[in-house]
């Protein structure tokens, strides 16, 4: 039996709500052990009266009927009153807590804006020039402000074990307060359905401290490499003359589109496709080659490349650090 | 007993589907989208007319139910001609308003303030039509002898429904025409 | 008191002159209450076959991860498909089905109010249902989910006819559905013997007539969300899309505010059944019959107030999502009431554990999970984390297959000899019994940890994260085990009316009217009924009579 607790545990303390790493999600957590608590409380209380009526009262040959009770009062007071006071008891720590993790943002001008789109997450962060995809980084041991809106339709963060999801809606803002306790890679998803590749909108939120937080920051604010390996020049002659840059902005280039993710430090994020695979360079290959193939829906194109063509293009955007 | 009963469900069910659609308007209100200036292309003074002559036309149909509670077939018919002529002015007015509202180029589709006002007045305007429908028929049926003895609760029946449709006119007119126009 | 004469509405019956083996025809034309109410739960059958068919699909195209059987177009139509075969064509039809066929019966009555009406109501509900699967070859069904979120289900996001299926098909099937509730309404109210008061209505049918009243509420709200989407889809109106100031959350609003109701539409008469079903088979009275129709109609007026849970994730202020956190966690303690009323008829019965009561002692258990589950939403920040992930999905099956469908198979088993007049065997209703329960724990109270463990609901795959591979496998392999049963229960209804036993007509000794027709009732149910004093008229019957013959009891414990 123990073992078997044991066990269970070591499966929930993996990614999941029970492992926050965020101040909001601890409060969180807090109040779901207590509710748990509570629920196998009731459900103990059920499963056991049920077996001891199963048990007790199973008909027997010959049983006459029984005594025709209707009602007893003082039963029905306390099947009223307990669930009473429990519910009431979670109402006022529900409050609490929705205070404690999600204030209103005020005017305050927030840390990063995430938008989403189908599929993918745009991340900017105000005052900087930095504009990334997907993999946000944020700092450790601040209260951070992230502000939601989304492109098309309906999206959702949420990072399980950062906490709390809140909705992107198309024409409106949220927020969401962030006090992440310890460097580390977390994994989320979009948990809003949001169309035919749902399933590949994942988020890596990358904590770091403060200093190489900064240090991300500074370095994603810059302008893309120039290229300096012939293919790749050539590659980003083919990014320019197939219009590449109306969907997607390589920031120091003529390419400014924006309904794509921005390449400008593409191959610095460890996943491409909103985490449906590694950024390498026989992936980027098949995506070039044929991006329905890889990730049916998207909304990227298919161009008809030559091989040599795909390949420079590949060397362009893998040498975008 | 059974028809009145289960006309006021009826109507009950309807009042919600209204309200749901009233909702949509008064949301709309305050979205960011709201333009009063389409608003002000409603011309209150003549469908204010019109929804006099539909109020009217609970009037005459009180009438009619009074005629035949007396037994005065012959009345009865009289009176209800005449609601089914109010209601049919009434859709009449509708459409010349919604006439000249696309000529200048108000339509469904401009905004969402054509959007829920279409919907709006359009579902009610469909529900006149049908009133006018179950009032031929009862006309009709009228006519062929069915009412001679006033023991019947059809004509009742229909007109809970008959006057519903007249308060949801002014429900809609107040909401649409008249409350943008103090509050906003 | 002498007994009352019971008129037959003749006039109201064309299919009175048919003889009684006219085949499908008299089917087809019939207006008697028990014939639609026989077809909608063929209705229910069928279309929970097609239903389970995709829910097999999407456990196949999740028992590993990154599978690529189905591609996402596909998933998403036949996820979608399931959810609103399910709970439009499934859940409802076959609630309808008990309160249509039982209803009258219960009250001493020879048919519904408006038996035209009926008819018609079942008709269009079925024509809805063929629509909306007609989808499927004209272009695709709709792929926005059951609750179809705006703008996703605007013609740039789902160009496919789909939704406009979807919103035809549920306008008929939703109005074949407010009018059925009209006529229930009506016939309750109205057509009862006249010595049966509203006190003396059976649980059951204190249910129908609460959750009559609940459908009229909550289905227009639905109706004109339907109404507004296919007038954005087809005349270009701005209702749900952003660019041209539509409101994505008016959608939410009109949405839920039926669907939360409807929840409960799908659970009341579950209630009521259950109530039947665990008075006679533990041969005591409702424990507080009071607080049973009292807690019905609190949680009928509370589910409107309750909408706004399925909404805490938009970042409505604290107000907004403290007040409906309130009265999401109140309409806790009727449906609590509920399960401690039901283990009070139990306690100090003389319990007889037939397929039936099996089903209803399973759901007690099967339910406070679902429901428990349930108060967590209500808890904002708990909502917070677990909505729209598998734990949700976890939740509503445990409300709606643990509750609805459990209790919906305690009716099944329990009203089955009278409604066929032929018995299904027990030791196959035992078996069809514990594959089911076996495979429904199976596939869903693992999804609770997927939830938890971060896995969205909705998606077509998944990355290989840790434990999500077994735990995946396992509900897969649940999903078929119930998909079998079904199956199985199939196979074992079409045995019974084949060849089965023929059924007494009181054969649980039961306490309530319908049990004093014959098996299956004649077209016209009563001649006469005896006076109602108690919402036991049956038993007091038997009581009255000492002399009276309880026919051979085929289940009597042994």
């Amino acid at each position: 039996m123990i073992l078997v607790l044991t066990h269970i545990n070591t499966i929930f303390l993996s990614l999941s709500i029970f492992q926050p790493a965020s101040s909001q999600a601890d409060h969180i957590a807090t109040l779901t052990n207590y509710f748990i608590v509570a629920a196998a409380f009731i459900l103990l209380v059920v499963t056991g009266l049920l077996i001891y009526v199963i048990l007790r009262f199973k008909a027997k040959p010959g049983d006459a009927e029984p005594r025709q009770v209707r009602r007893n009062k003082k039963v029905e007071a306390v099947m009223i009153g307990v669930p009473f006071l429990m519910v009431a008891g979670f109402f006022i720590y529900t409050i609490n807590v929705m205070q404690e993790v999600h204030p209103p943002a005020g005017n305050q001008v927030p840390d990063v804006i995430v938008t989403g789109h189908q599929w993918w997450w745009e991340a900017s962060y105000p005052g900087t020039g930095a504009v990334t995809a997907n993999e946000i980084h944020l700092p450790v041991h601040k209260k951070v402000l992230l502000q939601f809106s989304s492109s098309d339709v309906i999206h959702d963060w949420w990072v399980p074990e950062l906490g709390p999801k809140m909705d992107m809606m198309p024409g409106r803002k949220t927020h969401l307060w962030l006090t992440i306790n310890e460097p580390g890679v977390y994994e989320g998803a979009c948990s809003e359905f949001c169309g035919e590749q749902h399933a590949w909108m994942r988020i890596r939120v990358v904590a770091q401290r403060q200093d190489e937080y900064e240090r991300w920051l500074q370095q994603k604010s810059q302008p893309a490499q120039e290229p300096q390996h012939p293919l790749a020049l050539k590659g980003e002659a083919i990014f320019n003359l197939a219009t590449c840059g109306n969907c997607h902005t390589i920031r120091g280039t003529a390419a400014q589109g924006q309904s794509g993710p921005d390449l400008t430090h593409f191959a610095s994020r460890t996943e491409m496709l909103a985490g449906m695979m590694p950024t390498t360079e026989d992936n980027l290959r098949d995506w070039l080659t044929d991006p329905q193939q890889v990730k049916p829906g998207a909304h990227m194109p298919r161009f008809i490349f030559e091989q040599d063509s795909i390949n420079a293009l590949v060397a362009y955007i893998s040498g975008l650090k | 007993m059974e028809n009145r009963l289960m006309m006021f469900l009826v109507i009950g069910t309807e009042a919600i589907f209204f309200l749901s659609l009233i909702f949509a308007f008064v949301y709309f209100a305050f979205e960011p989208g709201y333009d009063n200036h389409t608003w002000q292309l409603l011309n209150i003074k003549s469908t204010g007319i019109f929804s006099v002559l539909l109020f009217a036309s609970s009037f005459t149909f009180w009438r009619a139910e009074k005629s035949y509670k007396k037994g005065e077939v012959k009345r009865l018919k009289r009176w209800l001609f005449a609601t089914i002529g109010l209601g049919t002015v009434f859709l009449f007015g509708q459409g010349r308003e919604y006439w000249s509202l696309l000529h200048e180029d108000l339509t469904i589709s401009k905004n969402n303030f054509g959007t829920s006002f279409y919907t709006l007045t359009g579902f009610h305007g469909l529900h006149v039509f049908i009133g006018l429908v179950i009032l031929a028929i009862v006309l009709k049926l009228a006519a062929a002898g069915d009412f001679d003895e006033p023991d019947s609760s059809v004509i009742n029946t229909v007109g809970i429904y008959w006057h519903f449709v007249d308060v949801v006119w002014l429900v809609v007119f107040t909401v649409v025409y008249v409350l943008p126009g103090v509050l906003l | 008191m002498g007994k009352l004469h019971i008129p037959e509405p003749e006039e109201a019956l064309p299919g009175v002159e048919l003889e009684d083996n006219q085949g499908l025809l008299q089917w087809i034309s019939s207006v008697d209450h028990k014939q639609i109410g026989i077809m909608y739960l063929w209705m229910a059958l069928f279309f929970m076959l097609l239903g389970g068919l995709g829910a097999l699909l999407m456990r196949v195209q999740l028992a590993v991860p990154r599978n690529d059987l189905l591609s996402p177009e596909i998933y998403n139509q036949v996820f979608t498909m399931h959810g609103t075969t399910m709970i439009f064509l499934v859940a409802t039809p076959a609630i309808l089905g008990f309160s249509v066929y039982l209803s009258p019966l219960m009250i001493g009555a020879n048919d519904m109010a408006f038996p035209r009406l009926n008819a018609f109501s079942f008709w269009i509900a079925l024509c809805g249902g063929f629509l909306l699967y007609f989808s499927f070859l004209a272009g695709g069904a709709p792929d926005a989910g059951w609750f179809n979120y705006a703008p996703l289900n605007q013609r740039p996001y789902s160009p496919s006819p789909g939704i406009d299926y979807y919103c035809i098909g549920l306008l008929l099937a939703g109005s074949g559905t407010v009018a059925t509730a009209v006529n229930l309404i009506v016939t309750v109210l109205k057509l009862r013997v006249p010595s049966m008061s509203l006190r003396e209505l059976p649980v059951f049918v204190w249910m129908v007539l609460i959750n009559s009243f609940l459908i009229l509420a909550a289905f227009p709200s639905l109706n004109a969300a339907l109404a507004m989407l296919l007038l954005d889809r087809q005349l270009q109106a701005h209702f749900f899309d952003i660019a041209g100031g539509g409101s994505s959350l008016l959608w939410q609003h009109l949405f839920w505010l039926f669907g939360h109701p409807e929840v409960y539409i799908l659970i009341l008469p579950a209630f009521g059944i259950l109530s039947e079903v665990f008075q006679v088979f533990s041969r005591k009275p409702i424990f507080g019959y009071a607080f049973i129709v009292g807690s019905g109609m609190a949680i009928a007026l509370l589910a409107f107030g309750v909408w706004i849970h399925h909404m805490f994730a938009t970042g409505l202020g604290i107000t907004v999502n403290g007040f409906f956190s309130a009265s999401s966690l109140l309409i806790g303690i009727p449906t609590g009431v509920k399960i401690f009323s039901w283990l009070g008829t139990m306690w100090g019965g003389s319990l007889r554990f037939t397929t039936a009561m099996l089903f209803a002692t399973a759901f007690l258990v099967e339910f406070t999970i679902g429901g428990l589950s349930g108060v967590s939403f209500a808890i904002v920040p708990i909502d917070w984390q677990l909505t729209d992930t598998y734990y949700v999905v976890a939740h509503l099956h445990y409300v709606f297959v643990g509750g609805s469908l459990f209790g919906l198979l305690a009716g099944l088993f329990y009203w089955f000899p009278k409604m066929s007049g032929k018995i299904i065997p027990e030791k196959q209703g035992k078996w069809f019994f514990w594959l089911f329960v076996i495979g429904f724990n199976m596939t869903f109270l693992i999804q609770h940890a997927l939830g938890v463990l971060g896995m969205p609901r909705r998606v077509y795959t998944y990355p290989d994260l840790p434990n999500y591979t077994w735990m995946n496998m396992l509900s897969t392999a649940g999903a078929f085990i119930m998909g079998f049963s079904v199956l199985y229960l199939g196979f074992i209804i079409y045995k019974s009316i084949k060849s089965g036993k023929k059924a007494p007509d009181d054969p649980w000794n039961a306490y309530t009217l319908e049990w004093l027709t014959t098996s299956p009732p004649q077209l016209q149910n009563f001649k006469e009924v005896p006076p109602v004093k108690s919402f036991r008229p049956l038993r007091d019957l038997k009581q009255d009579n000492p002399n009276w013959q309880l026919q051979d009891d085929p289940w009597k414990i042994d």
